[in-house]
């Protein structure tokens, strides 16, 4: 069952106050400390009550417990499951040659129980031994945080080398595609791994002179959205992933502000005008020009 | 009832949720109208649970709730929280930790024995309290169950012991497919076993709201695993109905691009496959096995050569519809026939000569491509369908938008 105490962050709370306790006794300070840490705003009082009162008999008045060790938990069935089902993911492998499977458990899914029906086709090669090596590399650099010297094929198919120090990887399902954001040298902050023809750890510190990373450059723009053919449902789905606010206007008609960034100008745009004359960009002036001139562009094209 | 953080049925914080994310427009006397107390126990609950994403908007009806979310910045899910709240007695938090403890060491043991030390451990306290064995018997049959242990027969007598500890899985592992593998909560209940915070993954295009559909999910992919049927409660949000459906699940198929999630079934009623979204179903209970299961799955494979979407039906009334559209680049926009080749999901691209290319497809639904159509506005010079309802609502909607930005008419390449 998904939806179980065990999973829950009241158990895990708990857990790591026992665990503290079975080393020393703990302080009322000492607990809430914890409580803050991971539970949620108002748990202090009611998980401070349950333990205090003696309603979950585990810890005595003088911050001792009664168990004898740290307090573990086995993992659950549905917990192996779901390990054995993402052990069939091609994209494990760039993590590890032998991902843990539990021979016993059947998978929770295999791949082809799944179709992701609107992803890009030319995703990242996932199973290309280079690749492998590309990521496992720059992973490690991530998380030892020292610079590595990369080589990409540029736009124009020449080869264009960089130092980077790589801070983490940006993954887009839709793209199917792993991105580099570092502090960047010469090729910006970002770089798509599947562009990688040679990826190298600097040996010298001292002579990787790193320039800083670009800001980012947020970007708000304001539409008016008639609720036809659902598209409050659509248009609201669609862009739920940004931070956003949505303001009722009358009954067919909604306010909707987004925020993104810059870089993502010409993807907001084209995501703007696949919803037609349901969305009606309100503001900026200088989004509403973009729409217009791919309008006036796609008048002159006759249709 | 005293208020409490924790909840018994997921469902009616699962609707709130969606609609404090998805929409947030809403204001008290939108959610007020079954009742007033349930809607403020479930914000409060949602601001305990998010209140770094909670929001409040102030409007001429009232004060709008909702939760601001940038899913690209939000490296980690915070929609799962959800999921870890469910509630509990007292009873079964102690006997939790108490049976783990007491079981701690590998040692298998009867009931009997499990008891006698559960009793000696409570005894610490001064009014200690006291299980009997039917209700400790009730605990470990569940946590076998869930496969926290295992039980055996020796004799007349039953013997529980824990389930094998194992390595955990590597942090950035767990990290990653959390967010990207379906039912990612359970990765997120497996990074809250280990101190470690690895942090190395962000994500774009990430939607998040399937969250909330994850137990109905599970339960789908497991009938999926078994090849059962299922019966599922699907709520029709418009008039506010329950049906009920005996349906064989296929497949699940998920959308990058709008975070929707659907299982292809097979309704017997209908003697059809056809989709059925997950937010909209609120039970799933799993039946017997389905006899015809490979013989619909081969079906449905064959059926997704003609589906752009979910759809398995136009709405033309025709088995199927044609949709081709042809779109003109410029030398340095050979991007344009890149995307072609990467986006279309089915049909063919032609590349008619160096500046021009078509796609055409049969599609059971043409109505599902027209919104990657419009991503091509600027450029198309031809669209045919032979739902000519549908083509002529397309060029329709153009010319809408041109009156919309000021472009009708007059000069045609004029921009203000």
């Amino acid at each position: 069952m998904l939806f179980h105490e065990i999973y829950g962050t009241y158990f895990q709370t708990v857990s790591r106050i026992l665990t503290e306790a079975v080393e020393h006794p703990l302080t009322p300070g000492e607990i809430n400390r914890i409580i803050q840490n991971y539970a949620f705003e108002e748990s202090s009082l009611s998980i401070t009550e349950s333990l205090g009162a003696e309603h979950w008999q585990l810890l005595k008045d003088d911050g001792t417990t009664i168990l004898k060790n740290k307090p573990t938990i086995p993992l659950t069935m549905l917990q192996k499951r779901w390990l054995n089902a993402i052990s069939h993911d091609p994209r494990v492998r760039l993590f590890t040659d032998h991902p843990i499977v539990f021979p016993d458990v059947e998978p929770l899914f295999f791949p082809e129980d799944i179709y992701v029906f609107d992803k890009y086709s030319d995703g990242d090669p996932y199973e290309d031994a280079e690749y492998i090596r590309n990521f496992r590399l720059i992973l490690d650099a991530i998380k030892h945080q020292y610079p590595i010297q990369i080589s990409i094929t540029n736009r124009r198919g020449k080869r264009v080398t960089t130092k980077t120090i790589p801070e983490y990887l940006e993954y887009s399902e839709k793209d199917d595609k792993f991105r580099l954001i570092g502090t960047g040298g010469k090729l910006g902050n970002t770089i798509n791994l599947g562009r990688i023809i040679s990826c190298e750890k600097c040996e010298d510190k001292q002579d990787t002179k790193l320039s800083k990373r670009n800001r980012p450059h947020p970007r708000t723009i304001i539409f008016e959205l008639v609720d036809d053919r659902n598209a409050l449902e659509r248009v609201l789905m669609h862009f739920a992933h940004f931070e956003k606010q949505v303001e009722k206007i009358d009954d067919r008609k909604y306010q909707v502000t987004i925020h993104y960034d810059k870089e993502d100008e010409t993807e907001i745009l084209i995501r703007v005008l696949s919803f037609g004359p349901m969305i009606r960009v309100m503001k900026p002036t200088a989004f509403i020009n973009l729409i217009k001139d791919r309008l006036s562009s796609q008048k002159s094209c006759g249709l | 009832m005293a208020y409490s953080e924790l909840i018994k049925n997921f469902n009616k914080v699962r609707d709130y949720m969606r609609d404090f994310y998805v929409y947030g427009f809403k204001s008290r006397d939108d959610y007020t109208k079954k009742s007033a107390r349930s809607y403020d126990d479930e914000k409060r609950r949602i601001e305990s649970w998010l209140g770094d994403y909670m929001e409040f908007h102030q409007t001429a009806d009232g004060k709008n709730v909702f939760l601001s979310i940038d899913s690209r910045v939000t490296r980690h899910n915070p929609l799962y929280k959800a999921w870890k709240t469910k509630s509990f007695t007292d009873g079964d938090i102690t006997l939790h930790f108490i049976i783990m403890d007491i079981l701690s060491d590998g040692q298998e043991l009867s009931l009997v024995d499990i008891a006698f030390q559960v009793d000696a451990y409570l005894a610490m306290f001064d009014h200690a309290r006291v299980f009997d064995v039917s209700t400790i018997r009730k605990k470990l049959n569940e946590y076998v169950k869930e496969g926290l242990m295992v039980s055996r027969k020796s004799g007349k007598m039953m013997l529980y012991r824990r389930t094998e500890e194992f390595e955990m899985p590597d942090m950035d592992i767990l990290d990653f497919f959390s967010e990207t593998a379906p039912c990612g909560v359970i990765g997120s209940f497996l990074k809250d076993k280990t101190n470690d915070t690895a942090d190395h993954f962000a994500f774009k295009h990430h939607y998040i709201t399937g969250a909330m559909d994850s137990e109905v999910l599970c339960t789908i992919l497991e009938a999926i695993h078994e090849k059962r049927n299922i019966t599922v409660e699907m709520i029709n949000r418009k008039k506010d109905r329950i049906t009920e459906t005996n349906v064989v699940p296929l497949r699940v198929m998920i959308s990058v691009q709008s975070g929707r999630q659907y299982i292809m079934a097979y309704a017997q009623y209908f003697k059809r496959i056809t989709a059925y979204r997950l937010d909209n179903i609120v039970t799933v209970k799993n039946g017997e096995i389905a006899d015809r299961f490979d013989e619909l799955k081969d079906k449905l494979n064959e059926m997704q050569q003609h589906m752009w979407g979910v759809a398995t039906d136009s709405r033309s009334g025709n088995r199927m519809e044609h949709i081709e559209f042809t779109v003109q680049y410029d030398d340095g926009e050979q991007h344009i026939p890149r995307r072609l080749e990467r986006e279309k999901r089915i049909g063919k691209v032609e590349h008619i000569d160096e500046h021009t290319s078509r796609f055409s497809a049969d599609v059971y639904d043409a109505s599902e491509l027209i919104p990657w159509v419009r991503t091509f506005i600027c450029r198309i010079t031809d669209i045919s369908i032979s739902n000519e309802a549908l083509e002529t609502q397309f060029k329709d909607d153009i010319q809408a938008m041109y009156e919309m930005y000021g472009l009708k008419g007059g000069d045609d390449h004029a921009v203000s």
